[in-house]
């Protein structure tokens, strides 16, 4: 070994971090021979031994303020999510709503339009009507087709705690109007929760359920318990859009 | 007989993220000094080390679902923070701090000269001062890892998690490093010697 090799080494070799156990021998045996190695040795065994020592020595710590300054932003975030989280995320999924809704009204007038010209085309005007009635809007796929429902792993307990019973997870019996949603007998859903003011699925003449996936906080805004270590996954629901594409309810799957 | 465990810091952030606060001021307590002291060995100011501190703990409230177990440890997160923030408020003093001085100049700033011989002393807590103020005195990209490496007692890989860069990077600034704080204090051993050799004796004669 040459002193330009001692010295690639050197730290490695004072900090015990030279694995090299035959590199390390010739390391030693050459600064044992050469006397501005061994200086360089030294030098570098006094810079670990002053690191060890200030690290050693160095106890510093944060004065009490931040800790007090960090454990009040911790509790502000805290106290603010119940009366802003939900707020925003209710608004959010309205948009989402609204904006499938509006979708759904597009594609309706467009079946509309497009049959209403096939059947001048046909001269069949008698029929038209007819035809228009027996085929109510026909539910376009443009949501994705329900996928199978993960299998969660909610706590039973979190079921047991919910704050309103009228919302209580259960097996649901297929409703009449969810016959667009793919038939799971073990899936496992809430009620229907009505979105405009005391509306609900009966009163309306027609719609459709369409299946959409949500951030899962958007179980807060119904007042339903979330596992907040899964805060950041999506959730199934089932909506019931009217058929003036407004939303009606809503209903979470599981 | 129960026994008790000590939760893991993964363990703390779960319970802070579903609003435990208890768990959260754990965690503060558990990793605030390692963040406080890197970042006044950092930038050699307590009043950059104390807002690096309560920065660092104020991003992991707001952000903690970036955090990614995967891709290292929760105390190497912290300290990737802190380097960013260290590293943008030195930025931002640059004007004021003589911390640019570049490493290849072979000139010795005066903060690392001391008044006695800086490598015989350096294992005596006195020279402490002398060799903190030679750190402070490297580039950035050698300080960060001889503090984190040498300071900090991390091992090559958890350094590179910090820093960003390859652990090959690491290796050979630490080296770098190293070799720039024994020149500079040899240089500051050998200008005291002098020193001593020229210092006249008043002749009574």
């Amino acid at each position: 070994m040459n002193c330009h090799e001692l010295l690639a080494v050197a730290g490695e070799l004072v900090r015990d971090q030279l694995m090299d156990a035959t590199q390390r021998e010739k390391a030693l045996e050459h600064a044992a021979s050469c006397v501005k190695c061994s200086n360089h040795l030294s030098d570098e065994r006094a810079l670990t031994a002053a690191f060890q020592t200030m690290s050693r020595v160095a106890d510093e710590q944060a004065p009490p303020r931040v800790e007090a300054a960090v454990l009040a932003a911790f509790r502000e975030k805290h106290a603010s999510l119940p009366s802003i989280a939900p707020q925003r995320q209710s608004r959010r999924w309205l948009y989402a709503v609204a904006a499938a809704a509006a979708v759904v009204i597009i594609a309706g007038m467009l079946a509309v339009f497009l049959t209403r010209n096939s059947d001048i085309k046909d001269k069949t005007a008698s029929t038209e009507s007819q035809d228009f009635k027996s085929s109510p809007l026909t539910p376009i796929p443009l949501v994705t087709p329900a996928s199978p429902p993960e299998p969660e792993h909610v706590p039973s307990t979190v079921i047991k705690n919910e704050p309103r019973a009228g919302k209580r997870l259960k097996r649901v019996p297929q409703p009449s109007l969810a016959t667009t949603v793919p038939d799971k007998p073990a899936e496992i859903a809430t009620d229907f929760i009505p979105l405009m003011g005391g509306e609900f699925v009966e009163q309306m003449d027609g719609g459709q359920v369409m299946r959409v996936e949500l951030p899962r906080s958007a179980l807060m805004s119904f007042g339903l318990p979330m596992d907040m270590e899964r805060a950041t996954q999506r959730v199934k629901a089932d909506v019931v859009v009217g058929n003036d594409g407004l939303a009606r309810a809503i209903r979470f799957v599981r | 007989m129960t026994l008790k465990t000590t939760p893991s810091d993964l363990d703390l952030l779960r319970l802070m993220m579903a609003g435990g606060e208890e768990a959260f001021a754990e965690l503060y307590r558990r990793r605030q000094g390692g963040v406080y002291r890197f970042a006044l060995q950092m930038s050699g100011s307590p009043e950059i080390a104390e807002d690096v501190t309560q920065e660092v703990f104020i991003v992991l409230i707001r952000t903690a679902e970036r955090y990614n177990p995967d891709r290292g440890s929760l105390s190497a997160y912290l300290y990737g923070i802190a380097r960013n923030y260290v590293l943008r408020k030195l930025e931002q003093d640059r004007p004021y701090l003589p911390l640019t001085e570049s490493a290849d100049d072979g000139v010795t700033h005066p903060s690392m000269i001391s008044d006695t011989d800086p490598l015989v002393e350096l294992t005596r807590n006195e020279s402490i001062k002398s060799l903190r103020e030679a750190i402070l005195a490297l580039p950035a990209h050698y300080r960060e890892v001889i503090v984190l490496c040498e300071l900090h007692e991390m091992s090559y890989l958890e350094a590179a998690d910090v820093v960003g860069c390859a652990v090959g990077t690491v290796r050979s600034r630490l080296h770098r490093g190293r070799a720039l704080l024994i020149e500079k204090l040899r240089a500051a051993r050998d200008r005291d010697h002098a020193s001593q050799e020229v210092k006249p004796a008043r002749c009574f004669a």
